[in-house]
């Protein structure tokens, strides 16, 4: 008897999951689809990108007056791995700025509190964080870290009509404002930094050069692999040996190092991950010393250069190019600078000074994110979700830190991406700091 | 020595049968409709680890057959409905059945391996499975179906059914709560079929095959048959989870966490926290691992608290220490499991006979 009841709810069970099936009108779409009926930006009378709240799932909220205080969450790996150590210092920038822009009153009336959400880099985590963070009544979000757990959340952000700006990923798949227009990008576009290369590469070798290409193999990898390859006869580069390696991937990438060194590529573009950085860098160092008369020049994404990852690398990162837009705020001599020395004597006063280096890109996210909260505030409609999403597509803002020339620029759907002028820099080991080779390449600004 | 000891099938028997029923049902009601928005989508994450823990404790727990593999057949849910929605407009419900049968033919032939090897070698051959499938998810042959390393967006249950007890729904509370019935659902589904199949004939076969696989074998167990079905069905419930975490997220990609190693690693600490050989084990566990991550890492975050004191010194969150040091305390105390160890403590009051 027990067994034919069992039996009748598995019927009844199996029963309701096919009506759920058959009731399922996905069309399928993907985003595309998706997106558009979600949401539809429109142009304002003015000309001016406007945002269209009709088909957020509470409209009156999206455009509801923001006042006292705004809250803003971010999502951050804290743990569960060694993203958690690039990134603390990152989270503890953002929360350095965050004070300073309170202290120094720089949303006129409106006092920012941030919270914090952890995913662990794990993209199955990142809708519980944001949810909790939503729950906990987060007005817009910024910073949040990584394509995938960008990606997870990008859905219900713009579904809800929350502010998802300055996502911490260069893929191109956040420059979408037609179906997706409350998620906007911050870091250079990989596809800018790798032209920047391409670039630099051809005045190094103006007679053409012969390229070694050394990637993640994930989107991230990927994006500047397409970019190289799309932009090498442009600029004279042949691509001679392409190598890849799985992100989970730690063991000494030696078989790859060895199949560039054999292909005698003049030049090395490399994408590797996280702590894969530092295990590249020291496995170029053992290839060029077992091939006598090897010594490419190696171009590295700017996502190893943080100073963490290449103090693990130590001496074999001497040499190495990569690129910024920001300032080296570990060279002494830049100190000097108002707005860094007002950076460094603040993060000294809090008592966190051995941070400085790798703090800077959680201030310099934050501090863009307050100047579109501040230029929401200042607008017509005073601080909204709706004028923040605005303010972060008409973006003119010169950050603190940046290098001379930088300005993050956004204009609505024609230019999604805030920082897209890069100079290329050269690694020095022992004095931790990095020369500038060349001025600063805005070229590829939308 | 218990306390109470209660006969079977007694009217007392029946009474605490009843009453543990309701408790869930109550439990079950309780969450969506007096939880906040992110522990309801932490509750679903929660079920998609029950049913993926509940079908490992099919294949470990009372086969004794070791898979570390399981990450796989998560990976072929997640996928087929993450291609079959994106490319080819299937809904979400018939890619995650086919998924289901996919992950059924693929657990078979897995599973003929154990057919001739067992303990150590066999969880090799689980861990090749499990190595092999991202990189086959990414092989750039495969790419114009699986989309290669770039993995696949934008595919959640964008259009959520309309139903008439439900009405319309909208806004992520909405589909929160949709997704975590969607996942009562499945875990009702898996829990029946690992029930149906333990307290069957075939169970019985299982559980003979992990004590004495020759003595099986002699009392007529077809020991082919028995490892290849356990495999299959164990397979196909793993990739509802897979196909669950899709709609839930809207992306794969090959690299994703539960797709990986650290998955079937994560399913096997589920099963063995919770306590193995038993149905409501694997239930627990995932309760308790999930409730003990998530607490663990917003408490750091936050730097509130307890946590927040005891680890001020710490630049980096104690979230993964904390959960590792907790697993290893917990399987002193609870060597059983979380639910051994209440059924230990329960026998000490009463006991059935």
């Amino acid at each position: 008897m027990t067994s034919r009841r069992i039996r009748l709810v598995s019927v009844f069970a199996a029963g309701a999951l096919l009506f759920a099936a058959c009731s399922d009108s996905d069309d399928g779409g993907g985003s595309d689809t998706t997106a558009s009926e979600t949401t539809e930006t429109t142009e304002a009378p003015s000309g001016a990108w406007a945002v269209s709240t009709e088909d957020c799932a509470d409209p009156d909220a999206a455009v509801a007056p923001i006042s006292g205080t705004l809250k803003v969450g971010t999502v951050v790996p804290l743990s569960g791995g060694t993203a958690a150590l690039a990134f603390a210092p990152v989270a503890e920038g953002m929360k350095a700025y965050v004070d300073y822009a309170n202290e120094n009153n720089l949303i006129p009336g409106v006092t920012l509190e941030l919270e914090i959400g952890d995913d662990q880099y794990n993209k199955d985590l990142t809708p519980t964080a944001v949810n909790d963070l939503l729950d906990g009544g987060v007005q817009a979000f910024t910073g949040i870290v990584g394509t995938d757990g960008n990606l997870a959340v990008r859905d219900t952000l713009n579904e809800e009509c929350v502010p998802q700006i300055q996502v911490l990923s260069g893929s191109p798949s956040f420059k979408d404002a037609e179906n997706y227009p409350w998620t906007t990008p911050q870091l250079a576009p990989y596809d800018v930094e790798t032209k920047v290369y391409a670039k630099q590469l051809a005045e190094l070798f103006p007679e053409g050069v012969t390229v070694g290409l050394y990637h993640v193999n994930t989107e991230f990898g990927l994006a500047y692999a397409d970019t190289l390859k799309e932009v090498a006869a442009e600029y004279g580069i042949e691509i001679v040996e392409e190598q890849t390696i799985e992100p989970t991937e730690t063991a000494p990438p030696t078989a790859q190092l060895n199949a560039l060194a054999a292909s005698g590529a003049e030049a090395i573009i490399a994408v590797p991950l996280g702590s894969q950085c530092p295990t590249f860098m020291k496995e170029v160092a053992n290839a060029k010393a077992a091939n006598a008369g090897w010594d490419p020049k190696v171009f590295i994404t700017n996502t190893c250069a943080s100073p963490l990852i290449l103090g693990v690398a130590g001496d074999a990162a001497n040499g190495l190019y990569t690129s910024n837009f920001l300032e080296d705020i570990g060279d002494p001599a830049k100190a000097t600078i108002p707005n860094i020395k007002t950076y460094l004597d603040y993060m000294t006063a809090r008592g966190q000074a051995d941070i400085v280096t790798t703090a800077a890109a959680g201030w310099s996210t934050m501090e863009a994110a307050v100047a579109i909260f501040a230029q929401a505030a200042a607008s017509e409609a005073g601080l909204t979700r709706a004028s923040i999403i605005e303010a972060a597509r008409s973006l003119e803002h010169v950050p603190m830190l940046g290098r001379e020339g930088v300005v993050l620029k956004t204009n609505g759907a024609s230019d999604q991406a805030t920082a897209e002028s890069l100079t290329v820099v050269q690694y020095n080991a022992a004095a931790k700091t990095f020369a500038d080779i060349g001025s600063l390449i805005s070229d590829f600004e939308s | 020595m218990a306390l109470v000891t209660i006969k079977r099938n007694s009217p007392q028997h029946i009474a605490i049968r009843v009453l543990g029923v309701l408790l869930v049902a109550i439990a079950v009601l309780w969450v969506p409709t007096k939880m906040t928005t992110g522990n309801i989508d932490s509750m679903t994450n929660a079920l998609a680890l029950v049913i993926a823990a509940s079908a490992l404790n099919l294949v470990i727990g009372y086969t004794g057959l070791i898979s570390i593999g399981h990450s796989a057949f998560f990976g072929i849910g997640s996928y087929a409905t993450g291609v079959l929605v994106s490319k080819y407009g299937w809904g979400h419900g018939w890619s995650m059945i086919f998924g289901a049968l996919l992950a059924f033919i693929f657990g078979f032939i897995v599973a003929l391996p154990a057919l001739r090897i067992k303990g150590i070698y066999l969880a090799l051959v689980t861990l090749a499975v499990a190595v092999l499938f991202p990189t086959m998810m990414k092989w750039p042959k495969l790419e114009w179906l699986t989309n290669g390393a770039r993995g696949i967006s934008g595919i959640r249950y964008e259009e959520l059914p309309s139903l008439p007890f439900l009405g319309e729904l909208k806004g992520r509370d909405d589909r929160t709560v949709f997704f975590y019935w969607y996942a009562i659902m499945l875990v009702i589904i898996t829990v029946l079929v690992c029930r149906g199949i333990v307290k069957s004939r075939m169970g019985r076969a299982l559980i003979a095959i992990r004590d004495n696989e020759i003595g099986a074998e002699v009392m007529g167990v077809n020991l082919a048959t028995t490892k290849t079905l356990v495999f299959g069905v164990s397979a196909a419930l793993t990739s509802l989870a897979g196909s669950l975490s899709v709609a839930r997220t809207g992306v794969v990609t090959a690299d994703g966490a539960n797709l990986t190693l650290i998955g079937s690693i994560v399913f096997l600490v589920v099963m063995v926290v919770g306590g193995a050989a038993t149905i409501t084990g694997p239930i627990i566990g995932a309760l308790v691992y999930v409730w003990v991550d998530n607490y663990t890492r917003t408490a750091s975050a936050s730097g509130d608290g307890l946590i927040g004191w005891l680890f001020d010194w710490s630049a980096v969150s104690p979230a993964s220490i904390i959960l590792s040091v907790a697993l290893i305390v917990l399987m002193f105390v609870a060597p059983d499991g979380v639910f051994g160890l209440v059924r230990r403590l329960a026998r000490r009051v009463a006991v059935i006979k």
